[in-house]
C-alpha cells in the first residue's frame, strides 16, 4: 500500500522552485532516508507531506488524500523537527502526559523509559533545554507517538555522538516492535544507511535517485591512477566526479555500469578500481560542480 | 562498532565492497558450517538479525532469501526458516567453486601474459595434479 504518493509535485516560493516536478511513492511500513544538501528542499517536501504547506502544482496524496488541511493525515502523522515549540507553562513530564492524551497509539512506558535513560529532569521546562537535549526530547515524543507516518527532519542535529547512536538504535528497535512508515531526513547518510530500506536523494528540489539502499552502495565506483591513463580510459565515460589528487595522479568516480572487460583493461594500464563510500556517492551526486570545492580555489 | 549503552552490535565491515545482505548470508553460512545452528534447526529471523547487526529488517531478509534460493534453508509455513539436511554440503560446494574459479582465472591470466600455450598450461596442471595425488598415496 502507498502511504505517500507525489506526482509532478512542485512548490514555488515566488519565482524560486523549492520542489520541482517531483514524482515518487513511499510504500507502507518502510524506513526511507531523504538525503540532500542544505537547501535541496528536504524540509519543504516533508512539510508538504505532513500537511503544513500547500503545494503549488502537481499532486500529493498521503493515506490517499491531499494532506493539506486533512484531519485524517494530521491524526496519523507526526512531524519532528528542531523548531517544535511546546508550552513553557508545562514541565517536561507534563508535556509527555499531554502527548499521551493526543496520540492514540502513544506508548507511555517507552516514553518514560527513554526520558529516564537520557536523564531528563521531570520539572524542567522545554525552553531551558540545550539544543541537543531539545532534539532528544523531541525524538522521544516522535518515537512514543507511534504514528503510522512518522517524519523526522534532521532529528540528530545538536545531539552528541553517543546520543545519535542511541537514537538510531531506539528507532530501529521500536520500528521492529511496531512497524510503521518512517521518513528520516539527513545530510549525513553514513550514520543512517544501515537502518534504511530506501533512499530518496534530492538536489535543487528534483529527484536524483530513489532506490533500495544497497543499490546506492553499488551505484558508483572509483578509478584512480596516472592522469593521462585515466583520461584516455575515460574518453567516452562521463564522470560523476573527477579530481586531481597529486602530481599527475587523478581520481574519478563513475557510474558502476562498466563491463568486467573494461575494468580489466583499466587495471591492465595501471588504474586502480576502488569502492566509493555511500557518503561520497551522495556528496558527488548532489554537488554543484564536478570538481567540488577545489574549483573555487583553482 | 560498539553500541553505547550496554549492548554490543555484531561487526559488519562497512568498507567492504560486499553489500550488507551478502555479509549477512555469509555470516549465516559460517554459523551453519561451525554447527552453531544445526540441520533442521530454526535460523535467526530477519528481525533478530536486524537487532543483532543494527540493520534494516528488509536488508536482513535479503540475506536470508539468498540462502533459501540456494536451498541451504527451507521454509516451514508459519514457523520460519530452517537449516536443510544437506546445507553444509551446498555451502562447501559453493565456496569451493568460487575459490577455485578465482584461482583458475588468475592462473589463466598469468599464462596468457607469459605466452604459455593452452596445451602447455594443461600439461603443467596435469603433471602437478598427478604429482600431488601420488604424494597423498
Amino acid at each position: 500500500m502507498k502511504t505517500v504518493e507525489c506526482i509532478e509535485l512542485t512548490k514555488q516560493y515566488g519565482k524560486t522552485k523549492a520542489i520541482n516536478n517531483l514524482s515518487f511513492t513511499l510504500s507502507e511500513n518502510k524506513i526511507t532516508g531523504l538525503i540532500g544538501r542544505n537547501g535541496a528542499g528536504k524540509t519543504t517536501l516533508l512539510k508538504m507531506i505532513a500537511g503544513y504547506l500547500r503545494h503549488s502544482s502537481g499532486e500529493i496524496q498521503v493515506f490517499g488524500v491531499n494532506p493539506f488541511n486533512s484531519l485524517k493525515v494530521s491524526a496519523n502523522t507526526i512531524f519532528i523537527d528542531n523548531g517544535m515549540s511546546f508550552s513553557n507553562m508545562l514541565t517536561l513530564l507534563e508535556l509527555l502526559e499531554s502527548a499521551k492524551r493526543f496520540y492514540p497509539n502513544w506508548n507511555h512506558d517507552l516514553a518514560l523509559k527513554l526520558f529516564d535513560y537520557f536523564s531528563f529532569s521531570p520539572n524542567l521546562s522545554h525552553v531551558n533545554l540545550s539544543k541537543g537535549m531539545k532534539s532528544t526530547f523531541n525524538m522521544i515524543i516522535g518515537l512514543a507517538a507511534r504514528c503510522p507516518l512518522t517524519i523526522f527532519d534532521e532529528p540528530t542535529s545538536g545531539m552528541d555522538a553517543g546520543t545519535r547512536k542511541d537514537f538510531y538504535r531506539a528507532l530501529l528497535k521500536d520500528y521492529i516492535a511496531e512497524p510503521r512508515t518512517i521518513i528520516l531526513s539527513s545530510h549525513l547518510i553514513d550514520e543512517v544507511e544501515d537502518i534504511l530500506e530506501e533512499v530518496l536523494l534530492i538536489k535543487n528540489g528534483e529527484k536524483l535517485l530513489h532506490t533500495p539502499v544497497e543499490e546506492l552502495k553499488e551505484f558508483a565506483i572509483g578509478i584512480r591512477g596516472k592522469t593521462e591513463a585515466l583520461k584516455e580510459w575515460m574518453e567516452k565515460i562521463e564522470p560523476i566526479y573527477i579530481q586531481e589528487i597529486g602530481a599527475n595522479i587523478s581520481y574519478a568516480v563513475i557510474k558502476n555500469d562498466r563491463s568486467l572487460i573494461e575494468l580489466e583493461n583499466a587495471k591492465a594500464i595501471g588504474l586502480e578500481v576502488v569502492p566509493v563510500p555511500t557518503e561520497d556517492i551522495c556528496t558527488y551526486l548532489t554537488s554543484k560542480t564536478k570538481g567540488g570545492i577545489d574549483h573555487v580555489f583553482s | 562498532m560498539w553500541y553505547v549503552g550496554g549492548e554490543i552490535s555484531l561487526i559488519l565491515n562497512p568498507d567492504s565492497m560486499k553489500p550488507i545482505y551478502i555479509q549477512i548470508s555469509e555470516w549465516l553460512e559460517s554459523e551453519i558450517l561451525n554447527r552453531t545452528i544445526d540441520t533442521n534447526e530454526k535460523i535467526y529471523s530477519q528481525y533478530q538479525l536486524a537487532e543483532m547487526f543494527n540493520i534494516n529488517p528488509a536488508t536482513a531478509a535479503k540475506g536470508i532469501n539468498i540462502l533459501a534460493d540456494e536451498k541451504v534453508l527451507y521454509k516451514k509455513r508459519g514457523l520460519g526458516m530452517f537449516v536443510a539436511a544437506d546445507a553444509k554440503e551446498i555451502i562447501l560446494i559453493k565456496r569451493k567453486n568460487t575459490k577455485l574459479n578465482a584461482m583458475v582465472t588468475e592462473l589463466a591470466k598469468e599464462a596468457v601474459q607469459l605466452n604459455v600455450s593452452e596445451e602447455e598450461l594443461i600439461n603443467m596442471i596435469r603433471g602437478m595434479h598427478q604429482k600431488i595425488k601420488g604424494e597423498e598415496k
